[in-house]
């Protein structure tokens, strides 16, 4: 999946708004093909970091390469298609029209635009609407017609800012076909959201940021990896002895480092970590060998969510309030997840 | 070469969105019938306005009453005269109870300078001021004339009309009609600020619906903020250069066809219509028409670029408005001394030559190169305030609810 070229390179990026630093020092590499989030709470910096990205505004220092080593600009702009977080369109267009323009502005000709235009709405199920104005549609429409004015052009890097704030269950599944195929024909596609459990499902690698900083970033796979190769394991014993059985075992410090209580609405009735250098089998044997009747043994595989929690501290998952009048997000619209 | 392209795909969606509204459809009929109004009106009220106007003459000398009531009959007044022993105040209880318009009283020494005076509920009338010093004044000179025992060979001599007028030169073109030049180049600098009050604000309305509609952060991604100025004072303007265009066409053909207008509403005579102008001078009106209204339209989506909502543009047009009153208050100081060093001052600022070149040029007093140069002055400030206008826009993108201060702007601007 991983080109010789990346896609995108991020270098050391930082800006500053007033006394306020929205981004600082980030750095990170998007593989050619791949769907790559940014994720991080709302105010760590991740719009801030698009728009660098697309030009919209200039980095305080760092530098970024996109596709085959071109920098941000009008160049890079005819490779990107980009979905603002602040998304709008002419109300007054009509919906066909509005999707040729943002082709037309992307280069293609017009015939081409209209041609292409037509096919999104087909594709997206408005065909009926295409000569409705745009300020006539519902907003899960307007939606859809945002996602084509991005991709109408077939952007070999597709960035998408929010994608999924303030869409409905089916539009979500909608914009996530489109990212699947977006992977599918070999194209990148990069995005940013602070929905965990949405990211986790479409991206094959990941960003985390806080306060404008870089917190982890890898694939996401070689994440939960390491991540669950600390040893944790989820057990659910089958009844109350075999609960009391297992605590001998469960108190042997060279099997097991630490318990945890169960996570609220697991089906498990403890965690434990292993103690450095024991296998997961080594536990099982002693709880087999003391006759523990097991009803789940699970080595666990960390959710997104988790990692995040973990890493970025439940304190930082929280929106940071942004200074007054700093340039950034509308005030008092932010989508709720 | 993809900055002219965008430029002009811009251009072409907001031009299409303007007339393709049925608003436009309906104010580029609208006009006409306000022009067709604007001939037939004054016509009638000129032709209609003194017609039937019931007079009285007090004039107990009696020298006068015989002219007076052959020449404002001729005006087809209704005129009497007063009864034998009437007074000021019988003959004001007659107004009061509307039997008559006013009353003419004659005081018995006129002919040797006496007052005349109307008394009336008319009097502030312009036309039955006009019609009543005319009449008056040749009854008054006849009378003097006869009394004179003057032959009626020098009575024709004496009364022959004194026929003045005023022609304007200033030695390079054939004289014209001074005042029928003044008056082409005064309206078309009156219909510019009509025009760009209403169509600049267009422009301004357009840039900021970009913020409302949350629209521009897509389209900075796409194309560079001086194209989307560019191509949206590009289109707006055209949108209403077309509309424009459709009147004046309209308004040229009502002209041309004035008297048969005016017949179709029961009027005959019309008087004179435009004065004939030069192609030279034509070519230099339009081009200012053209250009100033460029230049406003991107004075206006700068200031839209500014601020962040519809109500706000209400405030920060003020100071435009204001240079544009500036202009036409300085019209009279311009015709009054077209070669002066004010007036060439004055017609090189690319905020008034707009308004004032045409009229300067047309009076003589600017060449063609004045012109051509004030034109390119004019041009070359159009391109510098587009710039400005996407700078503060494209800065300002990131920006809502809050309007810049002077510092933030300055600083955006070399940004």
């Amino acid at each position: 999946m991983t080109a010789a070229v990346p896609a995108l390179v991020v270098r050391g990026i930082s800006k500053q708004f007033g006394s306020h630093r929205a981004v600082e020092d980030v750095s990170f590499t998007v593989p050619r093909g791949c769907v790559y989030g940014i994720l991080g709470p709302n105010g760590a910096g991740k719009s801030t970091t698009l728009r660098m990205i697309n030009d919209i505004i200039a980095p305080d220092a760092g530098a970024i390469e996109i596709m085959d080593g071109i920098p941000p600009g009008p160049r890079a702009a005819a490779q990107i298609g980009y979905l603002p977080e602040e998304r709008g369109l002419y109300p007054k267009e009509r919906v066909l029209e509005m999707i040729a323009l943002m082709g037309e502005l992307r280069g293609l000709s017009r015939a081409e635009a209209r041609r292409r235009a037509g096919a999104w709405l087909e594709r997206l199920g408005l065909e009926q609407w295409a000569k409705n104005r745009v300020g006539e549609l519902s907003k899960g429409m307007q939606q859809k017609v945002q996602f084509a004015t991005a991709l109408i052009h077939e952007p070999a890097l597709v960035i998408l800012d929010e994608p999924w704030s303030g869409l409905d269950p089916i539009n979500a599944e909608v914009l996530r076909e489109v990212v699947d195929e977006i992977r599918a024909s070999g194209r990148t596609v990069l995005f940013s959201t602070h929905q965990m459990e949405q990211a986790e499902k479409v991206c094959d690698a990941v960003c985390i940021i806080a306060r404008g900083k870089k917190v982890l970033d890898g694939r996401l796979l070689e994440l939960k990896r390491s991540w669950g190769a600390d040893g944790r394991i989820a057990l659910g014993f089958g009844d109350e002895a075999a609960r009391a059985r297992a605590e001998a075992v469960l108190a042997d410090a060279a099997l097991v480092a630490d318990r945890l209580p169960a996570r609220a609405g697991d089906v498990a009735d403890c965690e434990v970590t292993l103690a450095a250098g024991v296998a997961p089998q080594q536990l099982l044997a002693g709880l087999v060998a003391a006759e523990v009747w097991l009803r789940r043994f699970e080595v666990v595989v960390p959710t997104l969510h988790q990692i995040f929690v973990e890493r970025v501290g439940d304190s930082a998952a929280v929106a940071e309030r942004r200074p007054e009048g700093e340039p950034g997000k509308d005030q008092g619209k932010e989508a709720a997840s | 070469m993809k900055d002219l392209r965008d430029t002009l795909i811009i251009a072409r969606r907001e031009l299409l969105e303007r007339v393709m509204s049925k608003w436009f459809a309906v104010m580029t009929l609208i006009g006409p019938i306000g022009m067709i109004a604007m001939i037939v009106i004054p016509a009638a009220i000129a032709r209609s306005s003194t017609e039937g106007t019931k007079v009285e003459i007090l004039d107990p000398g009696g020298a006068l009453t015989e002219p007076l009531l052959a020449g404002l009959g001729a005006e087809r007044w209704r005129v009497t005269v007063a009864a034998p022993g009437a007074t000021d105040a019988t003959e004001e209880e007659k107004i009061r109870r509307g039997a008559i318009n006013g009353y003419l009283s004659i005081a018995p020494d006129a002919l040797a300078g006496g007052p005349i005076v109307y008394r009336g509920d008319n009097a502030s009338s312009q036309a039955v001021t006009g019609v009543l010093r005319t009449r008056v004044a040749k009854a008054v000179l006849d009378r003097r004339m006869a009394q004179a025992n003057l032959t009626p060979e020098q009575l024709a001599i004496l009364g022959k009309e004194v026929r003045f007028s005023t022609e304007h030169t200033t030695g390079e073109k054939a004289a014209t009609s001074g005042a029928g030049a003044f008056l082409v180049a005064y309206f078309l600098g009156f219909i510019l600020y009509m025009v760009i009050t209403v169509y600049g604000i267009g422009v301004m309305r357009s840039v900021v619906q970009e913020k409302s509609s949350r629209v521009m952060e897509l389209m900075v991604a796409v194309v560079k903020p001086r194209s989307l100025m560019a191509g949206k004072i590009l289109g707006v303007g055209a949108a209403g250069l077309l509309q424009i265009g459709v009147w004046l066409g309209i308004g040229a053909i009502l002209l041309e066809y004035r008297d048969q207008v005016l017949g179709a509403f029961g009027i005959s005579g019309g008087g004179k219509a435009l004065p004939p102008l030069a192609p030279s001078e034509i070519a230099v009106i339009l081009a200012f028409f053209v250009g100033g209204y460029f230049f406003y339209s991107a004075m206006y989506a700068a200031l839209g670029a500014m601020v962040s909502s519809e109500q706000e543009t209400q405030q920060v047009q003020l100071p435009v408005t204001m240079l544009l009153v500036i202009g036409l208050l300085c019209q009279q100081m311009v015709s009054n001394d077209p070669r002066g060093s004010t007036a060439a001052l004055m017609t090189m600022l690319p905020c008034w030559s707009p308004i004032l070149m045409p009229m300067r040029y047309v009076l003589g007093g600017a060449t063609l190169g004045d012109a051509a140069l004030s034109l390119a002055i004019l041009t070359v400030s159009t391109a510098i305030v587009v710039r400005a206008a996407a700078k503060i826009y494209r800065v300002g993108v990131l920006l809502y609810g809050k309007r810049p201060t002077a510092r933030e702007l300055i600083r955006w601007l070399r940004y």
